[in-house]
């Protein structure tokens, strides 16, 4: 074979074959597209904050006076329940045996009045006999004295005895009052949101981590806004705001301002992890949205814009 | 004896060329003929010079490709413009985290169309058989899950959103978190969908296998959620490596990374600033380049030595040849254009010989553990290299030809 010609097609077919391998390794990496797409403001210049649903009464932890025993639920995640209403009841077999302790002790002070009225009346007889008498010699004077004190003392034991009617009757207040506050009842018109009891189990009274009941109105929803406070020199009440769904950036609202509250609060990460991290300060403003705009559930979380003043101008605050 | 019949040669040929003695192509033949006369000789230069072209292509395309796989990472997150992170980061692996607020503050500043957190730190892995591997931990934004791998083999990224589910890369899978295998000693068995691993005592379930261009240190990529990274990661009181941000279209980058700095005080920088970023800090604190740097040197300077001593022995060798060609009058000009033929001749093709050897080299390597990467910048890289080379080797030779007395043809 011809050394002359054999090279120069090796060297030919080398530089083509690099040449393709250098177009062939090179190509772009695809790139991953996003899941869903990213929701992005509306407005030029805006401040971002993440927003938490709440209902306009805001989550009722619902507490119980008293610790006990759980005896019936009588509603469900899902009720709508009015005011007054009762929640639960509490084991209240004690109180009820307590009631009827302190009833027994009622008709035992009654009977008594009975009793001291009946001697008040035979004391009243005998002394006004011996009133009656008008010739001082045919009493003894001591007999007279004594039979004036057994009326007097008589009195008194009568009003002893009704007074014991009185305590008594308090006494069963109490206890009808301690059998009321077994029974949890709604302290407004609303949703049971959640249930954390169920019969059988120990409702502890105080405040719990984890509440026994959570009861909000729905009829209104709001949205709770952390704005950062490096941003919260920029937020204007009367700015528009609005609203996106996590997940689906279609779905969005336009936010009204309910209320901002004053006090700024340190953030808590919304991870729903036990050990919440604090971050930083936020302040929290809360906007009202009309609920049929999204399917939207308390506690879910948005992306919330809220139009700000351009400030590039003098460029934010640096840190 | 030899000089009778070299002088016979010559007579020969000088009665043949005196014809057309001005006639290039004759002459082009000419030098071809006296180049590859002696096939030794141009089989030495040819392969000097394919030694010195291949050395010269395939350590810089190794060296590229270590490079490049130092912001790999970067690159394959090709869906965000801008990275924003603690001012002081210096590359891609160098983390520090910033607090969740910030990711609020970067999304506020005009000109953003939207800004997603990223999570990504280095978390052990406990394996099926009680070791540890330290893993790559992604974490991505929950809701749209940006910045995901590029290429998924096995599920989808939307089946991130299943409980506990993390998706490893596929060398990771295959390799450093795959299964022991039953037999002592054989190889390990792959991860599958459905494996499930332990991150930091936490239980991970893999719901996806994807590939990801292969990193620097070459550890196993996880990719997860945000949340679930950030409850993956150890309790500290900030966790968010990176913002990833997309302009407004029309929004100019510099200008937006100017703003965001001024805003926030954190760095930002477009995809490609942070990528050169990442490659600036591996030039100037591993000693990488410096190795490959004297890898090139010496493939030139043997290559050199090689294909110049030859080829300028091949030109004394054909020197009674250039003296006839001088005698019969052959201008200097013509026979400094046939050795520059020679010099071009032999350089394409050594030349073409090394880059092909090259590219067979990257092929063959393609499926490997290997770092290569090959540019069309290194085709021109090696082909200046070669040049410079023949240009070395053609000059001593021109010199001699030059300089020759067409009288030597008759000296003994």
């Amino acid at each position: 074979m011809q050394i002359k010609y054999t090279l120069p097609i090796l060297a030919v077919a080398g530089f083509l074959f690099a040449a393709y391998t250098v177009v062939n390794s090179n190509k772009p990496i695809p790139v991953a597209a996003a899941v869903a797409p990213p929701s992005s403001a509306p407005f030029k210049s805006f401040i971002a904050g993440a927003g938490i649903v709440e209902p306009k009464s805001r989550n009722i932890s619902i507490g119980t006076p008293l610790p006990g025993i759980v005896k019936t639920l009588v509603v469900k995640v899902g009720d709508k329940v009015k005011a007054g209403a009762p929640l639960f009841y509490l084991d209240d077999r004690d109180t009820r045996a307590e009631l009827a302790v302190k009833l027994a002790d009622l008709a035992k002070a009654k009977a008594d009045v009975g009793i001291e009225k009946a001697s008040l009346v035979d004391t009243k007889t005998l002394s006004n006999l011996a009133e009656a008498i008008t010739d001082r010699r045919a009493i003894s004077s001591e007999e007279l004295l004594k039979r004036r004190n057994a009326l007097l003392i008589s009195t008194a034991k009568l009003d002893s005895a009704k007074a014991l009617v009185q305590q008594a009757e308090a006494a069963l207040a109490d206890t009808q009052t301690t059998l009321a506050r077994l029974v949890i009842e709604a302290p407004i018109d609303g949703e049971v949101l959640q249930v954390n009891i169920r019969p059988g189990e120990f409702a502890q009274a105080g405040a719990l981590t984890t509440p026994l009941l959570v009861l909000g109105n729905m009829d209104q929803l709001h949205v709770r806004v952390d704005i950062d406070e490096n941003d919260a020199w920029r937020f204007a009440k009367n700015s528009m705001a609005v609203a996106f769904l996590r997940g689906n950036r279609n779905f969005k609202a336009d936010l009204t301002l309910a209320y901002v509250e004053p006090f700024v609060v340190p953030k808590k990460s919304l991870t729903g992890d036990s050990t919440e991290r604090v971050d930083t300060r936020v302040l929290q403003a809360l906007y009202s949205f009309e609920r049929n705009q999204l399917p939207v559930y308390v506690g879910q979380q948005m992306d919330v814009f809220i139009e700000a003043k351009d400030s590039s101008d003098n460029g934010g605050a640096p840190l | 004896m030899n000089t009778l019949v070299r002088c016979q040669f010559s007579l020969h040929d000088k009665l043949k060329l005196s014809l057309a003695i001005r006639e290039l192509k004759t002459m082009n033949h000419i030098a071809i003929k006296m180049l590859m006369g002696d096939k030794g000789k141009y089989l030495g230069i040819v392969m000097g010079l394919t030694f010195a072209s291949l050395i010269m292509t395939q350590q810089p395309a190794i060296f590229l490709g270590l490079m490049s796989r130092s912001y790999s990472f970067i690159s394959d997150v090709g869906l965000p413009d801008i990275w924003v992170m603690d001012a002081k980061v210096q590359f891609i692996d160098d983390i520090k985290p910033l607090q969740d607020t910030e990711l609020y503050r970067v999304r506020g500043i005009s000109g953003v169309k939207w800004a997603m957190p990223m999570y990504k730190g280095l978390l052990k892995a406990r394996l099926v058989d009680g070791t540890f591997q330290t893993c790559n931990v992604v974490g991505l934004d929950d809701a749209t899950l940006i910045g995901g791998p590029p290429v998924m083999l096995e599920g989808k990224l939307a089946d991130l959103r299943r409980s506990d589910g993390i998706i490893v890369d596929i060398d990771g899978a295959t390799d450093k978190l795959g299964k022991p295998s039953p037999i002592p000693g054989g190889k390990t068995i792959p991860l599958k969908v459905g494996d499930s691993l332990e991150l930091n005592d936490h239980r991970a379930i893999i719901v996806g296998i994807a590939k990801v261009t292969r990193t620097f240190q070459s550890q196993p990529v996880i990719y997860t959620t945000y949340s679930r990274a950030k409850s993956y990661a150890p309790k500290e009181r900030k966790l968010l490596s990176f913002v990833l941000v997309k302009a407004k279209p029309g929004q100019d980058l510099t200008e937006l990374t100017r703003r965001i700095r001024a805003a926030t005080g954190l760095a930002a920088y477009t995809q490609k600033e942070f990528m050169s970023l990442t490659y600036e800090y591996f030039m100037h604190n591993t000693g990488i380049p410096i190795n490959f740097g004297i890898s090139v040197l010496l493939g030139f300077i043997v290559g050199a030595a090689i294909a110049g001593q030859t080829f300028y022995n091949s030109t004394l060798e054909n020197l009674r040849q250039f003296g006839v060609l001088k005698a019969m009058g052959t201008s200097n000009w013509i026979l400094l254009r046939m050795i520059l033929l020679q010099a071009v001749l032999v350089g394409t093709i050594g030349y073409g010989l090394g880059v092909g050897l090259t590219a067979i080299f990257g092929y063959s390597m393609r499926h490997s553990i290997l770092a290569f990467k090959f540019t069309w910048e290194l085709l021109l890289f090696s082909g200046t290299g070669v040049s410079l080379i023949c240009i070395f080797a053609a000059l001593i030779s021109i010199i001699k030809v030059i300089r020759l007395e067409p009288a030597i043809v008759f000296k003994g």
